[in-house]
């Protein structure tokens, strides 16, 4: 049988040609994933179909700025299935608040975040920082943010300039075809990179085909 | 002497000047109790300590001090044992904000999204009642092929095959010369009562439908009064299904109103950057307003129909206040002069 093996990325592991993390409430699953147990640690699969960053690692990502203990801004946290594995990583000791405007996904969202006790949720609106910094105790490490909006350059900025520590990192997931369906993703994207390297430096990006159509993975540092 | 109060998830602080705790009043440790007192103004625990330190002024809302022990949340809910380190720290912190956004979901009051499930079910039902209906024919045809093509109505042919059953049964005025000249096979009683059967299903599934119509009038007429009114209730509620729930189609342009529907042609016009013709309207087409203009004009009776639309979306969203009727009635001036100016 197949072993589990370490990859670069902290918490990351693989086994036969796919990625895991390992599990931080066992015997758990968080949205029908599966559980592969090797030497008494139980792993959950990371399907590079259904979450970003694990289309990123497949398509050969250099850097993933994920770290035990730290603290994440989640913006657009949806039903949970990313920051599942997020807080598999960060452990118990690690925080995401997950902020999301919709919510019907939080039905899925709330039993994954009370079983795990590291996903703070968040009811509101992510191009409005003011309305949940109160719920933000502390600055963070890392934002995320995947959300389908044509302004999601300005609400990355925005959130990272309130609440990302000095030489935090930004990691976003750039939708073309919800900036603008009728031209060229290549040159949306330039235009993104453009804007975010007067905030940061670009460590690494990496588009999502096949697994996402139209998306640019971007791993970033603040310059501040 | 000048005190800060600041109300925090663990409890409600009150600092002096210099920064130093001079009392602190937990909540109780039950997520759902602390979910409470945050949505409260003033929960009793500002009362208790204001009324204990009477020789302090008090200040609420002060941005650097809430700044100040909102960092050092994690030392004083450890300092005061409320929890015993970080770990539990953050389930504390989970639980609370997860009965926070609870608390707001069932706040926002959010029936209109209940027009979104009836109008999608209404569709959905149409489509299978014409699968059955497609397979009803087929398989009736077998037996009495003559009557596809004499009733053309579907819900006519259903309730004639629930109704008689057998070919040799009917007794219809356009069916009576046909059935015994029939070319259809001979059905035993065993094949025309599966028939029966199925046919008053799918009669059951049209009064289904007919009662889903009603609901969904009453609820859109409920959720939307000015909208639906000038709308009307079927393009009303296909709208707002279409927008993703009154909210939302009320921050949407009337623009987009007017096309909402018609997306494949507008992303059609708009990839090709104008060699294609750009659409006029979207689902608002059906609106007799539309309907009973000449083509040339129907473009631009559209475009006041979701100016006028857009507007009562607006109202409807945030004060309900009716007043549909003269919103109507400008409508249908202005679209006249429309019509009057093209003779």
């Amino acid at each position: 049988m197949a072993e589990m093996k370490q990859t670069k990325f902290h918490g990351v592991f693989k086994i036969d040609g796919r990625i895991a993390t390992v599990n931080l409430v066992p015997g758990k699953k968080a949205y029908g994933e599966d559980l592969i147990k090797d030497r008494g640690v139980e792993y959950r699969i990371w399907d590079f179909w259904r979450s970003k960053p694990a289309a990123a690692i497949k398509n050969g990502l250099k850097e993933l700025p994920l770290k035990k203990g730290m603290a994440i801004l989640y913006l657009g946290i949806a039903n949970g299935t990313t920051s599942s594995h997020f807080s598999d990583i960060i452990g118990k000791e690690g925080l995401i608040y997950g902020v999301e405007i919709s919510g019907r996904p939080f039905r899925e969202l709330l039993p994954i975040a009370e079983k795990r006790g590291n996903i703070i949720p968040i009811l509101a609106n992510a191009r409005m920082p003011e309305d949940y910094e109160n719920n933000v105790l502390s600055k963070v490490d890392l934002v995320y943010e995947d959300v389908a909006s044509n302004d999601q350059v300005e609400i990355l900025i925005r959130n990272c300039l309130k609440f990302l520590k000095p030489k935090g990192y930004a990691v976003i997931a750039i939708k073309s075809q919800s900036i603008d369906v009728t031209r060229n993703p290549r040159e949306i994207y330039k235009e993104c990179i453009k804007e975010f390297e007067k905030h940061f430096d670009i460590i690494d990006k990496v588009e999502l085909d096949p697994y996402e159509k139209y998306h640019l993975f971007v791993v970033m540092k603040s310059k501040r | 002497m000048y005190a800060y109060l600041v109300k925090t998830l663990i409890g409600v602080f009150s600092l002096d000047e210099n920064r130093r705790v001079i009392s602190f009043k937990p909540f109780s440790k039950d997520p759902s109790q602390i979910a409470m007192k945050l949505s409260e103004d003033s929960p009793s625990e500002i009362q208790q300590i204001r009324t204990e330190f009477k020789n302090f002024e008090f200040v609420s809302g002060n941005l650097k001090m809430e700044a100040f022990v909102k960092e050092n949340l994690l030392k004083y809910a450890i300092e005061y044992s409320f929890v015993k380190n970080q770990v539990e720290f953050n389930q504390l912190l989970t639980k609370v904000n997860s009965e926070l956004a609870k608390q707001k979901i069932k706040e926002t009051s959010r029936r209109d999204q209940l027009v979104i499930h009836v109008n999608n079910a209404i569709e959905e039902l149409d489509k299978s009642v014409n699968v059955f209906i497609e397979r009803l024919r087929e398989w009736y045809s077998f037996h009495f092929p003559e009557m596809d093509r004499m009733i053309e109505n579907h819900e006519t042919y259903v309730a004639l095959i629930e109704k008689f059953g057998n070919r040799q049964n009917i007794d219809d005025k356009k069916l009576n010369h046909l059935k015994d000249r029939s070319s259809g096979m001979d059905f035993t009683e065993d094949d025309t009562n599966i028939l029966k059967l199925f046919a008053s299903d799918i009669t059951k599934l049209y009064q289904l439908r007919e009662s889903l119509l009603d609901y969904q009038s009453k609820l859109v007429k409920d959720v939307a009064p000015n909208f639906s009114a000038i709308a009307g209730d079927a393009i009303a509620a296909k709208l707002i299904a279409k927008a993703g729930g009154l909210e939302r189609l009320s921050r949407m342009p009337s623009s987009t109103i007017q096309l909402l529907g018609s997306e494949k042609a507008l992303f059609r016009f708009l990839k090709s950057r104008g060699r294609s013709k750009s659409p006029k309207f979207g689902l608002i087409y059906n609106h007799p307003m539309i309907q009973n203009s000449p083509r040339e004009t129907q473009g631009k009776v559209a475009r006041l129909l979701a100016a006028k639309l857009s507007i009562a979306s607006r109202i409807d969203y945030y004060s309900k206040e009716y007043k549909a009727d003269e919103m109507k009635k400008d409508l249908e001036n202005k679209v006249k002069k429309i019509l009057s100016s093209k003779e």
